[in-house]
C-alpha cells in the first residue's frame, strides 16, 4: 500500500490535470485553479523541507568538528540572525524586511551577501579564460568549425570586433600558409604538391577574408545565431519536450517509480 | 624558436588570470567606450515599450541573483527608466526570491529620479513559491496569488491596481532570466494567455531563447551586457552596461588571441613530436 497510494494519487492527479485543460468547464475548469492554490501552499512547505535538511546537515558538520565546519557555522548563525531580525522587523516595526526603512537587512543584504554571490560567480570568468586557452585546439575539422564560430560569434557580437577580427584572421591565414609551406618543403611527390596548393590558396584567402569581415562580419554573427544555432537548439529542445511528455506518461501510468524511492 | 612556441601553448593560468584583470580594471578605469549599432531584437523591444500609450501596464519579473546581477541589472534600470520616461505603469514580481531585492532597489531608485508614486506609478509584488502555478493564476486573477503586496498592502487599495486583474490588462511582460523561468513564461503565459513577452537574459542562456524570438512567442529579446549596452543607448542614458561593454570588448579579444597563441603551441608540440 505505501507505494499504490502515492501511485494513484499521481495517476488521478495527472488524469484529472490533463482532461482540465481540454475541458475548462464545470467541474474540471475549477479543479485545475483548486490544484494550482495546492501547488503554491505545497511549493511554501517545500522551502521548510530545505530548511530543515540545510540545517541539520550543517548541524552534524559543528557537532562531529568535520571540515569545514567554521563555515557550517557561519552559515547557521547567518541564518538565524536573518531570520529573527526578519521576524523581528514584522513584528515590532509592523514593517517588510526589505522596506527601505529597514536598515540593518537592508543594508546586510546589499553590502554583504549581495558582493559575495556577484564575486563568486565573477571568478568564473578566469576559469574560462584559461579553460578556453588549454582546451580549444584545432585538432581535427569539427574542433575547428566550432573554434572559428566561436570567435566570428565572440567579435561579432562586441563592438569594434568588425576592425579587429579581418586582422586576426588574416594572421591566422599567414600562419597556416606558413605551416604549409614547411611541411611541403620537408615532404615529396603528392604530399608536397597538397602542401603547397594548400599554402598558397591560404594566401590567396587573406584578401577576401579580410575584406569580408571588415564589412559582413555583424551579419556573420548574426547568420550563425540565427540559423545553424537555432536549428540545433529547436531539434535539442524538440527532443527534451518529447522526452518530457514521454517521461510525464510512463509517471502518470505507473510504469515510472523511480521517484518513490 | 620552436621551444619559444612550445611554450606560448602552455602559459600558467595565473599570468592568464592577471592578463583578464589587467584587461577588465584598465579599460574601466580608463573609461574606453565604444559605440555600436543596436542589435535587431534590442531595438524591436525598445520600439514595442516605446510604442505602449500612457498608462499601459508592464509587468515586470525578477528571475535572477546578485550573480548575473552584472547583466540584468543595468538591463533593468535601462527599461525602468524608458517605461517611467513614457509614464507606464510597472508592476514589479519575481521567482527567484534571493534576487528580488535588487529589482526592488532597482525600481525603488528609478522611481524616486522621476518623481513617481508607490501605489500610483509602480508596484512591487514580491515573490510567491509555486512557479508555474504563479504564472497562470496570473493569467485569471492576480488577487488570487497576491491579494497584498510585498508590504502587506491589499492591491485592491492601491489605486493603480483597481482595473488590473489578469494578463488582460498587462501591455507587456519583461522577465529578466538567468535560468529557464522564461521558458516557464513562454510555457504558461503566452501559450496559454497569449501574453505578449520580451525576455532580457544573460548572454549564456540567450541562444536558447532565439527559437522563441523567431516563432514569435516573443516579441523582443535582450541577451546579456551587449543588449544592455544597447538599450541604454536606445534611451540615451549610457550607464554600468556600457562601460562594462569596452571591458568585454577587450576580454573577447584576449581570450581570442589566448586561444590561438594555445593552438600555435600545439601544432608546435605536435611538430616537435
Amino acid at each position: 500500500m505505501k507505494r499504490e497510494i502515492p501511485l494513484f494519487i499521481t495517476f488521478i492527479t495527472g488524469v484529472l490535470l490533463v482532461i482540465a485543460l481540454f475541458i475548462p468547464h464545470k467541474p474540471f475548469g475549477q479543479l485545475q485553479q483548486t490544484f494550482n492554490d495546492w501547488l503554491i501552499i505545497v511549493g511554501g512547505f517545500t522551502m521548510i523541507l530545505g530548511l530543515d535538511s540545510l540545517l541539520l546537515h550543517n548541524w552534524e558538520k559543528i557537532k562531529r568538528k568535520k571540515e569545514g565546519w567554521i563555515s557550517s557555522a557561519f552559515l547557521i548563525a547567518s541564518f538565524f540572525i536573518t531570520l529573527f531580525w526578519g521576524f523581528g522587523e514584522g513584528i515590532f516595526a509592523h514593517r517588510s524586511p526589505f522596506d527601505p526603512s529597514a536598515t540593518f537587512l537592508r543594508y546586510f543584504y546589499t553590502y554583504v551577501f549581495v558582493p559575495l554571490q556577484a564575486t563568486m560567480f565573477s571568478l568564473l570568468a578566469f576559469f574560462i579564460a584559461s579553460a578556453a586557452y588549454r582546451a580549444f585546439r584545432a585538432k581535427d575539422g569539427n574542433s575547428t568549425l566550432l573554434l572559428s564560430a566561436a570567435a566570428l560569434v565572440m567579435l561579432g557580437r562586441v563592438p569594434e570586433g568588425q576592425k579587429v577580427a579581418p586582422w586576426i584572421f588574416a594572421f591566422v591565414l599567414i600562419l597556416l600558409a606558413y605551416y604549409f609551406f614547411k611541411e611541403g618543403s620537408r615532404t615529396s611527390g603528392t604530399q608536397k604538391t597538397v602542401y603547397m596548393v594548400l599554402g598558397v590558396l591560404s594566401i590567396a584567402l587573406i584578401y577576401p577574408v579580410f575584406y569580408i569581415l571588415l564589412h559582413y562580419l555583424n551579419y556573420i554573427a548574426d547568420w550563425i545565431m540565427n540559423i545553424p544555432q537555432m536549428a540545433a537548439k529547436r531539434g535539442i529542445w524538440i527532443g527534451i519536450s518529447l522526452g518530457g511528455i514521454a517521461m510525464s506518461l510512463r509517471i502518470i501510468l505507473g510504469v515510472e517509480k523511480t521517484y518513490l524511492q | 624558436m620552436r621551444e619559444f612556441l612550445q611554450k606560448a601553448g602552455n602559459i600558467d593560468r595565473r599570468i592568464i588570470y592577471l592578463l583578464i584583470l589587467s584587461a577588465v580594471a584598465i579599460t574601466i578605469l580608463l573609461k574606453v567606450s565604444f559605440k555600436s549599432t543596436p542589435l535587431p531584437e534590442v531595438k524591436r523591444s525598445y520600439d514595442i515599450i516605446n510604442s505602449l500609450p500612457a498608462g499601459s501596464v508592464v509587468m515586470f519579473s525578477i528571475d535572477y541573483d546578485a550573480s548575473s546581477m552584472p547583466e540584468l541589472d543595468p538591463m533593468l534600470r535601462a527599461m525602468l527608466r524608458h517605461c517611467f520616461e513614457k509614464n507606464l505603469k510597472v508592476i514589479m514580481l519575481g521567482h527567484w526570491p534571493l534576487g528580488l531585492p535588487l529589482g526592488q532597489i532597482a525600481l525603488e531608485d528609478i522611481a524616486r529620479q522621476y518623481h513617481k508614486k508607490y501605489g500610483e506609478d509602480y508596484v512591487f509584488l514580491g515573490y510567491r513559491p509555486g512557479l508555474q502555478a504563479v504564472m497562470l493564476n496570473l493569467g485569471k486573477e492576480i488577487r488570487s496569488v497576491f491579494s497584498t503586496d510585498y508590504r502587506g498592502t491589499p492591491i485592491d487599495s492601491l489605486p493603480m491596481m483597481r482595473g488590473v486583474h489578469n494578463y488582460n490588462d498587462i501591455a507587456v511582460l519583461i522577465g529578466l532570466e538567468a535560468g529557464s523561468v522564461g521558458d516557464m513564461w513562454v510555457q504558461f503565459a503566452n501559450a496559454r494567455f497569449n501574453q505578449k513577452i520580451i525576455l532580457g537574459s544573460t548572454a549564456v542562456i540567450t541562444p536558447d531563447l532565439y527559437p522563441y524570438l523567431q516563432a514569435g512567442q516573443i516579441v523582443g529579446l535582450i541577451g546579456g551586457l551587449r543588449g544592455a549596452s544597447d538599450y541604454e543607448a536606445l534611451v540615451k542614458h549610457p550607464a554600468i552596461a556600457s562601460a562594462g561593454m569596452a571591458s568585454q570588448t577587450v576580454v573577447h579579444v584576449l581570450i581570442i588571441l589566448l586561444i590561438l597563441l594555445g593552438n600555435i603551441g600545439y601544432f608546435a608540440t605536435r611538430r616537435g613530436k
